[in-house]
């Protein structure tokens, strides 16, 4: 299945976008947490706080479907 | 009590807002905020408390100015280096609005005092800027049943929900309280938007206009930029409000 991983904030980089600037498409073997798609594609899941797909804040225990567009968040905690 | 004549014309741009009303105005001269931390989100914050006629503010800070303070922190100058923030906040908040009370405490939030500091607060705003005591004010927020307006910022990057568990969920619900603490870069403009933010879901709750971002959690991202709002949910197994 075919998933698409955003960040606009500091995980950009990280994330190495293809689709456009703020944007990766993922091929995804079989069922599997989010948590582990992204220690595959060199995000370590230290660096995400959360995930939000679909206007809906989702864990990292969350396994995406095909065609997912999940934007990822850093942990933030200034101020 | 009624407004007098002063501060009809003093609050007069904000009473006419609808469902605000001097009522409203009324209310908000009788309420008292606890604003944790006079840092960036504090300063922004507790200034537009202040100034919209919020009765009692409390700022509560043990911290000293220092000088990598000052490109967001603007309450404070040069000549307060080293000295506590929370009395300078305090004086100038009281510079601009002599008609409201404000409290300085200088105090650290931890487990044992964290309590008894917000006790008589109708509101508790998270100005903090670490994930300890975030998590120490959050659990004292709910044993003491106030809502508590959250803020947290790093670069260009800010979130913001309000938590008024069990209606909503507590902070703990979506936030992973053990990432150890960092200071990331902060520019003035990121902790602006967020502390007037804060005041503002907190204006809304204490005047009964609008709506608060119960149950959502606001994502800015200044870099896109970007305005998310993400629905949030309770964790049933959550060690803070599981129970409630
Ligand atoms: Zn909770």
């Amino acid at each position: 299945m075919i998933i698409y991983l955003r960040s606009g904030g500091k995980l950009k980089d990280r994330l190495k976008p293809d689709v456009d600037q703020y944007t990766r498409r993922i091929e995804v073997e079989g069922d599997k947490p989010l948590r582990d798609i992204l220690n595959e594609v060199g995000v370590p899941d230290s660096l995400v706080a959360f995930a939000f797909i679909n206007g809906k804040l989702e864990r990292l225990e969350y396994r995406p479907v095909d065609g997912d567009v999940i934007t990822l968040q850093p942990p933030v905690s200034g101020g | 009590m009624p407004l007098s004549t002063d501060q009809r014309e003093r609050y007069s741009r904000q009473t006419e807002l609808q469902g605000w009303g001097a009522e409203g105005q009324e209310r908000l001269l009788e309420s008292s905020v606890f604003v944790a931390g006079v840092g960036g989100l504090g300063c922004a914050a507790a200034t537009y408390l202040a100034v919209a006629g919020v009765g009692e503010v409390v700022v509560c800070d043990g911290d000293v100015v220092e000088r990598s303070n000052l490109n967001r922190q603007f309450l404070y100058t040069r000549d307060d280096l080293t000295r506590h923030k929370a009395p300078i906040a305090a004086a100038q908040l009281r510079r601009l609005n002599p008609d409201i009370t404000v409290t300085p405490v200088i105090a650290e939030i931890n487990r044992s005092t964290a309590q008894g500091l917000i006790e008589g607060a109708d509101l508790v705003l998270d100005c903090l800027d670490n994930p300890e005591t975030r998590i120490t004010l959050n659990r004292a927020a709910i044993a003491a049943s106030i809502p508590m307006v959250y803020a947290a910022v790093a670069e260009y990057t800010g979130y913001l929900s309000f938590l008024n568990p069990p209606a909503t969920p507590c902070l703990e619900c979506f936030v992973d309280g053990t990432r150890p603490a960092v200071h990331p870069p902060v520019p003035g403009c990121t902790v602006g938007v967020l502390g007037s933010l804060e005041a503002m879901e907190a204006l809304k709750f204490l005047t009964g206009t609008g709506e608060t971002l119960a149950g959502r959690l606001l994502v800015v991202e200044g870099a896109v930029p970007s305005f998310d709002v993400i629905e949030i949910e309770r964790d049933p197994d959550c060690p803070a409000c599981r129970g409630l």
